[in-house]
């Protein structure tokens, strides 16, 4: 099929601008070279890694696509943000060399900084150059031979479309937004559904579609044909495709990344500017997020059963879940930081909850879990079970995920099987979610069991935190907490930061964690909040190139100035007003640092208490990764309906 | 089983019936601490249970989204404290559906009028799951969204909300009226063959036309299967 499909299109590739293609090593590295291909047409060249070969068939995809998808279609929204064009004057001159002050900084590579490019803006243009040919040198390693980047300026097809590309202002922030409930019913070959800023697919190795993020998976199917026509081509030469740039610099740029797991393909179409590290991340929690409900298990013995088994069919009615993650995860930085936030608490009343926790066990309760809007109040964990796999913030972004997405009726007691991906892919555990509070349903309890019966057991646990919460007043107490401004600091050009630890005690067993204060003005629109998070991400995708890391990163926008730095203790991303000079920065990151730490027992839940509900020690043996039973996954009814 | 209660269908609700008589046959345990009566709501995804719950538990109609695993609710009801589980119809979840009946007392089979389907799946998915309620279950049989079927719900509406809380939708956003998929006769026959599943007798259960319902979780109408009439949802006070 792909090779017709090659035939068919042959032409349109000479027709359209000229394909490259090349290995790189990393995905952010490629993203920048797509980036530099983008802005002249031949720079690519010089990357040179050298697979020349596959592009032509990639491309002519990569147009149908575009025609059918509109992945290339005119850049929603860089176009909207006009500030981007000027930056590059004014970041200049303040990015020119690192901080020169404090330890680390010395040797993050210097003049690369300045250019600062917002991910949402054609000043990346003048920043890529530069960073191509910085990649470009550090590139030459194939570290994978089996995958490959493709990088395609699909000019053509972008015209084909003719499509105006300004005043997309809305839509480029719409996903950010409260998402409109008629998604499933959009029509897909309507322009505002090509114009989302990020498109997530999941179809099965067959091609049948699974999930689309927006409009209805049926009426694209056959636009998923052709994303398993690209993976399988490739495949066929004992090859990967990784991603496929496209779009007119400036104008219209789409990274579209695929992912393979198991038999499930995930493509993401997006033009939000991340990496493609950041997008394929992402890929993995939506993917993950199918495995906390089928398990990995049954979803690998259902395709090997039935080749075309149409998964929605299970599936069906979890839309809103993975809609409701991808929401999450355009807007809360938790999954960029792959942290945890937790919501600043009183060390001694989160004690006191953590207590009444410890006290209502029943065997096989293996986690207990205190939210309050949508942040972690405390978590306490069995023992011999964590002994053995540590609970993982990815994990637990899923849980958060679901109690979302879950809470239609929340005066009930919902019971419910869950697989924790990162903890174990295979096994269900079983989730007991019920609000504390109704009917305001702020605070979440949430009880993980490894028995599928014991219900009413856990049930009666949540009834003793109940009445421990009750004598304490804890409730009263938990509502009056709220997470913080960053005027609090004491640093007067702070507006907002993130700071990450890593030199928790007891590091190794620990929820990573991260803090952060509320976004407040100039952020507390929609759109400048995900206009802050794009600066976050593109600091990010600087600070963890695969290629090229950083250690500190000091950009100047146009308006705002952010400084990121990581070192072997913390990641810390901060953003300062405009006018703070690079002295004044370090200054008060001295200040924040000293502030943190002075917190950060109200900031962090520093010491994850523990209990001990088997009594029985052989049971912590039971399969290598700890929890539940695997014969649960089996148990599961999938089989049966084969 | 012995008690059985001659209820005026017409009067209240059909619930209440399968409620009145299964808490007599039960036990009249500690209040609150344990429920003295188990009932389960089963069917397809999307037919509606959630709703129709959340209608009985707190007299509205609201879009609800799938529910997850199952959902529990404890029910006071007079001296009795009922426990109820709302369960998802998706096949994921099948493998739990065992455990939400074991030791259920009443089972509601829900299924969409406008569905076939959703009938057909009663007997073929759902049917088994009561292997483990009682033996003595009683069932009744639910043809949730009538209103998408019959215009009647709307001449109705107006003179039976006894409670004085408005229907949350008004008519003219109900849906373009759908063709009736599943006859009343289907759900009845269906109620024959589940008695004759569970080995019940089909004399000294309740009658299928008490059993059998077409219902609006939306508009809060009910018809029995034995009438035309409609009945106003009344459920016993909260």
């Amino acid at each position: 099929m792909e090779e017709e499909h090659q035939d068919r299109e042959q032409p349109e590739i000479v027709r359209c601008s000229e394909p490259q293609s090349h290995c790189s090593p990393d995905d952010t590295d490629s993203l920048k070279a797509a980036a530099t291909i983008t802005l002249d047409n031949t720079s690519p060249a010089e990357q040179g890694c050298g697979t020349e070969d596959p592009p032509p068939c990639k491309l002519d995809a990569l147009q149908e696509i575009s025609s059918t998808n509109g992945p290339s279609e005119p850049e929603p929204e860089p176009e909207p943000e006009p500030e981007p064009q000027p930056q590059p004057q004014p970041q200049g001159p303040g990015g020119e060399g690192p901080l020169e002050a404090s330890s680390d900084q010395g040797k993050v590579g210097a003049g690369e900084e300045n250019g600062p490019s917002e991910p949402e803006g054609p000043a990346v243009e003048d920043d890529q150059p530069e960073n191509a040919s910085d990649s470009a040198s550090t590139d030459n390693t194939l570290e994978d031979s089996s995958e490959f980047v493709v990088t395609v300026l699909a000019r053509g097809s972008l015209e084909d479309q003719g499509e105006g590309p300004s005043s997309e202002l809305s839509e480029a922030s719409s996903p950010a937004q409260a998402p409109a409930p008629s998604h499933r019913d959009e029509d897909v070959t309507a322009e505002s559904w090509r114009r989302h800023r990020k498109h997530v697919f999941v179809l099965s190795e067959a091609g049948k579609p699974i999930y689309s993020r927006y409009g209805n998976e049926e009426a694209l199917s056959s636009t998923m044909g052709v994303m398993m026509a690209l993976v399988s081509f490739v495949q066929s030469g004992d090859n990967t495709i990784r991603s496929i740039y496209s779009g007119e610099h400036g104008t219209d740029e789409h990274t579209v990344v695929f992912m393979q797991q198991g038999p499930l393909v995930l493509v993401s179409v997006s033009c939000s500017r991340q990496s493609e590290q950041q997008l394929r991340s992402e890929l993995l929690y939506v993917y993950n997020q199918i495995v906390s409900m089928l398990t990995q298990a049954s979803i690998n013995r259902i395709f090997e059963r039935k080749k075309n088994y149409d998964l929605r069919r299970l599936l069906a009615g979890s839309e809103k879940i993975l809609d409701g993650l991808l929401n999450l995860v355009d807007s809360d930085p938790s999954f960029l930081l792959s942290a945890v936030h937790c919501l600043p608490l009183a060390s001694s009343l989160r004690d006191s909850l953590s207590q009444i926790l410890q006290k209502a066990i029943t065997p096989n309760l293996v986690f207990s879990i205190l939210i309050a809007k949508n942040q972690l109040l405390t978590i306490v964990q069995e023992k011999t079970v964590i002994e053995d796999a540590r609970l993982e913030p990815a994990d637990l972004h899923l849980l958060l995920n679901l109690i979302g997405a879950s809470s239609a009726f929340q005066a009930g007691e919902i019971w419910t099987p869950i697989c924790l991906p990162l903890f174990n892919p295979d096994c269900y555990f079983y989730a007991y979610i019920s609000y504390l509070d109704p009917p305001d349903c702020t605070v979440c309890l949430l009880l993980l069991s490894t028995d599928k019966e014991a219900f009413y057991a856990v049930a009666d646990c949540k009834r003793k935190i109940d009445e421990g919460m009750r004598t304490q007043n804890a409730l009263r107490a938990i509502a009056k907490a709220q997470s913080y401004s960053a005027s609090q600091v004491g640093v007067s050009d702070l507006r907002h930061f993130m700071y990450k630890p890593f030199d928790v005690p007891d590091n190794h067993r620990q929820l990573t964690q991260f803090t952060s204060p509320e976004m407040e003005a100039p952020y507390s629109s929609e759109e400048e909040r995900t206009r802050l998070l794009d600066l976050y991400r593109y600091m990010h995708s600087r600070i963890h190139s695969n290629s090229r890391p950083l250690k500190l990163i000091y950009h100047v926008a146009e308006r705002e100035t952010l400084l990121a730095w990581v070192t072997s203790k913390f990641e810390l991303y901060t953003c300062f007003s405009p006018l703070v000079t690079k002295a004044s920065a370090i200054n008060a990151i001295t200040k924040l640092l000293r502030w943190i730490k002075k917190e950060e027992d109200r900031l962090f839940i520093r010491n994850p208490p523990k209990y001990s509900t088997t009594p029985n020690p052989s049971k912590s043996s039971r399969g290598g990764k700890g929890g539940p039973d695997r014969q649960d996954t089996t148990d599961n009814g999938f089989l049966s309906l084969l | 089983m012995k008690v059985k209660y001659n209820i005026d269908i017409v009067a209240s609700s059909p619930l209440r019936v399968i409620k009145r008589r299964v808490s007599r046959a039960m036990p009249d345990s500690g209040k609150m601490k344990k429920p003295d009566v188990k009932l389960v709501i089963l069917g397809d995804m999307n037919v509606g249970k959630t709703s129709l719950l959340h209608r009985y538990m707190e007299r509205k109609f609201k879009e609800t989204i799938s529910t997850i695993g199952g959902a529990f609710f404890l029910k006071q009801w007079g001296p009795y404290t009922i426990s109820i589980w709302d369960t998802a119809g998706r096949e994921q979840f099948h493998g739990l559906g065992s455990m939400y009946c074991r030791g259920a007392s009443a089972v509601i089979l829900t299924y969409d009028v406008t569905n076939w389907q959703s009938l057909a799946e009663l007997e073929e998915r759902f049917l088994s799951l009561t292997d483990t309620a009682k033996d003595d279950c009683i069932f009744a049989i639910v043809g949730n969204k009538a209103d998408l079927t019959d215009p009647k719900v709307l001449e109705v509406e107006p003179e039976e909300e006894g409670t004085g809380q408005p229907p949350v939708c008004s008519p003219p956003t109900v849906s373009p009226i759908v063709r009736k998929q599943v006859q009343r006769e289907e759900a009845i026959a269906l109620y024959g063959r589940i008695l004759r599943y569970k080995l019940q007798d089909e004399r000294s259960s309740l009658p299928a036309e008490r059993m059998c319902f077409e219902t609006s979780a939306k508009t809060a109408t009910m018809w029995t299967c034995c009438s035309r009439h409609c009945l106003t949802w009344s459920f016993p006070p909260s």
